[in-house]
């Protein structure tokens, strides 16, 4: 049993955070405090949420998405506009905005389906497409005043306690908006048929359309779900930060989408796991916040990360390569 | 070229020296008579070259089937290096340095550059780790590099040499457009001319039978990335001539931009086909549209928007054109054979092998 | 016995191409019925037909005497009828359980997966043929053999009443052959019709009730295996009684072009010797997991071997990489043309130059265009590959081209020792009999030609001596003077 542990790659990724986090506890005790953990589970919701759907879309098509940041950007904007005009509630805007971002994903998964082009090149046109058509109608303006609600959303917590300098700390909603786009996506490509197409799409694309999978439906959903959660993404950052710069989230595409390979999802689609993925997001997060707490510069942060990521594809390619070496092509005869 | 072998060149880049032709003619009509003068010719000829560079350094990694997503990252890199050098040899008088020193300088970035595509390349080639993900983790990794190294400060004063090489002119021509111009010429020769470049193009449509070939498919993708990092530091020189100084992201914004260019520039994204002239043809495009919209005065963020509706209608008409053609050969064989109009199935696309390359059968 | 299906003069044509000529079959209930001919006889044809890929342009199909209009895919899975095709469609990123269970639980599991369910339904597929495998195993990490029966336990979840099997045993090795034969019975006692294609003679003795031929778009006969015999089914499917004009070797006192002492690869072959002589031509056949293909991927250099010698022309050659096989007058034309062979979407004269680029340079080290077409007209010629222009890509040509294409690669290397890996699969009957005699006449000016074939009778007659691997091991040596086919093919499939 222990050996068949050693084969999936979530567990690597648990020892990982663990050695690391050990490290840093034992040089900062303060790492393992809770108001740290409960921090850094906040500031890294939006990238968590966003990287569930990363996975769904890689694990279907075998090539990633890159243009949900720039939905999750245009979300965040006109959510924060329509909720100053007209109000409303939090339910509502989550509402909308999982709705507008999900229309904007099922248009890459059209484009894909019919024009048969991959998802890198699509999705690198409905970047530019969504994200210079954002700053056209808003000329870049920042916004510095949102809606209250937001406000509300983003500071509410749960176990709340007061820090010995005074401030109030405790558990975010947003680490739970994470954690329920994490169960989702979970049920849906653990339970559901839906999600299993996915996967089988993704192993044999031929093989599923001859077993009569709707090739067009899946995609549409795949696509329409990574939007769907940069939207909920873009709330919650809204949540977080109260304010709109229309470039912030922008930029953050291959982050994420380096943190759903870390967790194991295969580039050539077909395989990943919603708990890697999460784990892949939590690695960085526990770097991250490491850096600062030992008093590294934070210009550190890539420089860790790309050596976290570098370490981790070799490994599992040399592990591959090992493998394959060991394959038995002929059973040889005494 | 004569008519007859324009016609026969592929239909892909005859629709784009057609397009590149009615761009040129709305852009000079929209902007008259701002346009079509010297001075918009030069200044198009001063940026033309960051843009065309970057894009063909990611070419010939598409071409082996692979990408460079730290093309960007390598060129900050090799500047950063290149400005360390010049410093540790010319302490503060930096600015004031002769031309010896200055090409040793950029001698030891275009190594560093060199050196980060061997590394790439002997990652994706020896241990077999994907190209998107060996070159995602060094651009992770080289931003950050360049950040620990710069602090995020823009650092600046070059010597008068490296000016030269971003902003100086040979008559009336601009010296990075030249540098162009004998890039092009060189790669055309590798391309076309050598075993290597050759291989490129065997190894990317089917690195199995490539390695079957007498061919020697893992040093031929370690110089791929080699080749693709030198079009980086060659980015970076003219960068740090035209901007007089090198930071830890400059130009992060050409990545996508360098795609495109190939997409529209016909290299196959799966890998083994893509031509220097469409690569060529799909700069210029770029470039006289860029010009053009910003002499109207466009907003720069429109500019961007049009570049994905640009690649969406792009990736139609190519959808529409094989279509068409599909249909037409269909229609062709019937009529030749006199055969009854029975619809048959499109015969399948030849199988693509698959990455999954056994250890041994690449050599 | 009733009867299952029948099919009434069908027609069907292709851009002008008329691939079944009217064709009556009929297959019963719960019989083994084999389906033989050479590729382009129209056997895929009729399969694609009767599985409702493909529709006729003119005939009647009649499922349990009730005729179909229209038979689409999901159709045919409704009234029983499933194929298992060579790639065998199957999911590798998924566990077995879920490969098997998968088409069961769209029809009748609703939206939610069960996974309970899922291992249940794979269970009582393993069950109606008695196998066991490890459900939760990942398929593609499974052997081809295991494959198979996974695609076979996957047809087993529908109320199955045909089961086409199309060249199963392509790529099996003789233990999983022989399990296989065992399920498609285990099958017929089910009450399950089994139509078996496959161009393996013995396997369709072995296993069919009856046989049906094919031949150019139609069908020559339907007969029970007593009526036949070997020869007696070869002539039926070529249309002529095969020739018997046989290789011959005389020169004695020809140099040894290669040696091989003790040469051993773990987990590929394990102490092989032999020589090759100059001018010979040497048969070496074996099944499918043999270890045939690892021995020649060895000497080519693709994976070398561990230990043991190689000599070319008496001196020890080191064989690292294939540079140092092509260096040493080594080509190998290799197995699987599609994949190893050819760069398909590349033209003619790049595939037929490609190995040869190195001695091709022009000044200042470049290739010299003009030398490099040149090059690729005269391989063209000699080896008289039909090609309008040598620009056109390789994939638009027929099997038998290709393969010309790929020979040609190699002669112009100019090698003194050519491996031939199955060089005839998938080619038809004119490009083969054209290639056996280009390779007769490399020998007859000296070449030493290693012939590695599945099919035993090629071997018989184009080799002068032949080499049985048995289980990573040669097992027997013999001239082929006066030795029939069937006396080989025994000591290819005999058991340690």
């Amino acid at each position: 049993m222990p050996k068949d542990l050693l084969r999936h790659n979530e567990t690597w990724l648990v020892l990982l955070i663990v050695v690391i986090g050990a490290g840093i506890a034992a040089a900062n005790p303060a790492f393992l405090s809770f108001e740290n953990l409960a921090g850094l589970l906040k500031s890294y919701s939006m990238v968590g949420i966003m990287a569930v759907g990363v996975l769904v879309v890689l694990i279907l098509s075998g090539s990633p998405d890159v243009s949900f940041t720039a939905i999750a950007q245009v979300v965040e904007y006109g959510v924060a506009v329509a909720t100053l005009a007209w109000g409303g509630n939090i339910f509502l805007a989550l509402l909308a905005a999982g709705a507008a971002g999900a229309l904007l994903g099922a248009v890459n998964g059209a484009v894909v389906h019919f024009f048969r082009v991959p998802t890198i090149i699509v999705t690198i046109a409905t970047f530019n497409v969504y994200f210079g058509m954002l700053y056209v109608i808003t000329k870049g303006k920042l916004i510095n005043v949102v809606h209250p609600m937001f406000r509300e959303f983003g500071s509410t917590l749960l176990f709340a306690q007061t820090s010995a300098i005074g401030g109030r700390y405790g558990l975010s909603l947003m680490p739970l908006v994470w954690l329920a786009a994490a169960l989702l996506g979970w049920f849906i490509l653990r339970r559901t048929l839906l999600g299993r197409s996915i996967y089988a799409i993704g192993g044999n694309e031929v093989a599923a359309e001859r077993m009569g999978m709707n090739l067009l439906r899946t995609r549409l959903f795949a696509f329409g779900f990574i939007g769907l959660l940069s939207g909920v993404a873009a709330v919650v950052h809204l949540s977080i930060v109260q304010s709109v710069v229309p470039n912030i989230i922008v930029g953050k595409e291959l982050e994420v989408i380096a943190a759903v390979v870390l967790g194991g999802a295969s580039v050539f689609g077909g395989k990943g796991s919603v708990l890697g993925a999460v784990l892949g997001v939590l690695l960085f997060a526990v770097l991250g916040n490491g850096l600062t707490l030992l008093g590294i510069s934070p210009y550190w942060y890539n420089v860790a990360i790309g050596v976290v990521i570098t370490v981790a594809i070799t490994n599992s390619a040399y592990q591959r390569l090992r493998r394959e070496r060991a394959r038995v092509h002929v059973r040889v005869e005494a | 070229m004569t008519p007859r072998a324009f016609l026969r060149r592929p239909s892909h880049e005859r629709a784009l020296s057609l397009a590149a032709v009615v761009i040129v003619a709305l852009m000079a009509a929209l902007n008259w008579p701002r346009f079509l003068t010297e001075g918009n010719a030069i200044s198009m000829a001063y940026q033309l070259p960051i843009v065309a560079f970057l894009s063909l350094g990611m070419m010939v990694t598409m071409v082996t089937g692979g990408i460079n997503l730290a093309i960007i990252a390598t060129a900050n890199f090799t500047g950063i290096v290149t400005v360390l050098l010049l410093r540790a040899l010319a302490g503060d008088a930096a600015d004031a340095a002769g031309a010896g020193v200055a090409l040793v300088a950029m001698a030891g970035g275009l190594a560093a550059a060199m050196a980060v595509g061997a590394l790439m390349g002997w990652l994706i080639a020896y241990v077999e780790v994907p190209a998107i993900l060996a070159t995602l983790a060094f651009m992770t990794l080289l931003n950050g590099v360049n950040l620990v190294i710069t602090r995020g400060y823009t650092l600046s004063g070059f010597p008068e040499f490296l000016i030269a090489i971003g902003n100086g002119t040979v008559g009336p021509v601009p010296i990075p457009f030249l540098l162009l111009v004998v890039a092009v010429i060189l790669l055309g020769l590798v391309l076309r001319r050598t075993q290597t470049g050759l291989a490129f193009y065997l190894v990317g449509s089917n690195p199995v039978a490539a390695a079957y070939s007498n061919i020697r498919v893992r040093r031929v993708l370690v110089r791929t990335y080699v080749l693709s990092s030198v079009f980086a530091a060659l980015t970076a020189f003219i960068m740090m001539g035209q901007l007089n100084s090198v930071k830890a992201n400059y130009a992060e914004s050409y990545l996508l931009v360098s795609v495109l260019a190939c997409f529209l520039g016909g290299v196959d994204p799966f890998g083994g086909a893509g031509t220097l002239a469409g690569m060529v043809l799909a700069v210029v495009i770029l470039q006289v549209v860029s010009t053009g919209v910003n002499l109207l005065r466009m907003d720069p963020f429109f500019i961007q928007a049009m570049w994905g509706f640009i690649i969406l209608a792009l990736v139609a008409l190519s959808f529409a054109g094989d279509r068409l053609r599909e249909r037409r050969r269909l229609r062709a064989a019937r009529v030749l054979r006199g055969a009854p109009p029975a619809a048959s199935p499109p015969a399948p696309p030849a199988p693509k092998p698959t990455a999954a390359v056994t250890p041994g059968e690449r050599s | 016995m009733n009867e299952f299906l029948r099919l009434e003069k069908i027609h069907k044509s292709f851009a002008g191409v008329h691939a079944l000529k009217g064709v009556d079959f009929d297959l019963r209930q719960g019989e083994v019925h084999c389906l033989v001919g050479e590729n382009g006889s129209g056997k895929s044809t009729i399969i694609k037909i009767i599985s409702g890929v493909l529709q006729p342009d003119t005939g009647r199909i009649l499922v349990e005497g009730r005729p179909v209009e229209h038979l689409g895919s999901a159709g045919t899975m409704a009234r029983g009828i499933q194929v298992i095709y060579q790639d065998l469609s199957l999911f590798p990123n998924l566990t077995v359980a879920e490969n098997i269970a998968l088409p069961e639980i769209r029809e009748r599991g609703g939206r939610i997966v069960d996974w309970g369910r899922v291992k249940t339904v794979a269970r009582a597929a393993m069950e109606r043929i008695r196998v066991e495998l490890d459900l939760d195993a990942e398929v593609g990490e499974l052997p081809i053999g295991v494959q198979q029966l996974v695609a076979i336990c996957r047809a087993l979840t529908s109320d199955l009443k045909l089961l086409i099997l199309d060249e199963p045993t392509a790529s099996l090795n003789d233990r999983d052959i022989a399990n296989l034969l065992a399920v498609v019975r285990d099958l017929q006692a089910h009450g399950i019709a089994v139509l078996f294609v496959s161009h393996k003679l013995n396997e369709v003795f072995a296993v069919a009730e009856r046989i049906t031929i094919f031949r150019d778009g139609e069908k020559v006969a339907t007969l029970p295996p007593a009526e036949l015999d070997e020869d007696r089914l070869v002539s039926l499917m070529t249309g002529r009684t095969l020739e018997k004009r046989r290789f011959t070797f005389a020169d004695g006192a020809a140099r040894t072009a290669l040696e091989v002492r003790g040469l051993s690869l773990r987990n590929s072959f394990e102490d092989v010797s032999f020589a090759l002589r100059a001018g010979e031509i040497v048969g070496l056949t074996g099944l499918r997991g043999s270890g045939r293909t690892e021995l020649a991927l060895a000497l080519f250099g693709i994976r070398p071997a561990e230990r043991g010698e190689i000599l070319v022309d008496g001196r020890p050659a080191r064989i690292r990489s294939v540079q140092d096989a092509v260096g040493a007058g080594i080509a190998y034309v290799p197995e699987n043309r599609l994949v190893q062979g050819l760069v398909m979407k590349h033209s003619v004269a790049a595939n037929a130059t490609a190995a040869i680029l190195d001695r091709l340079l022009g000044p200042l080290g470049l290739v010299d265009p003009a030398r490099r077409a040149e090059a690729a007209a005269h391989w063209i010629k000699t080896l008289g590959v039909k090609v309008s222009d040598p620009a056109v890509a390789v994939q638009t040509l027929s099997g038998g081209n290709q393969q010309k294409v790929v020979i040609g690669k190699w002669l112009a290397t100019e090698p003194r020792i050519l491996i031939l890996d199955s060089p005839t699969v998938g080619v038809d009957v004119g490009a083969k009999s054209t290639i056996h005699d280009h390779v007769r006449g490399l020998a007859a000016r000296g070449m030493a030609v290693l012939l590695i074939t599945d099919e035993v009778s090629e071997a018989v007659a184009n080799a002068n001596r032949i080499l049985i691997m048995r289980a990573g091991r040669i097992r027997g040596e013999l001239g082929t003077a006066g030795v029939e086919a069937d006396q080989v093919q025994r000591l290819v499939e005999a058991r340690a």
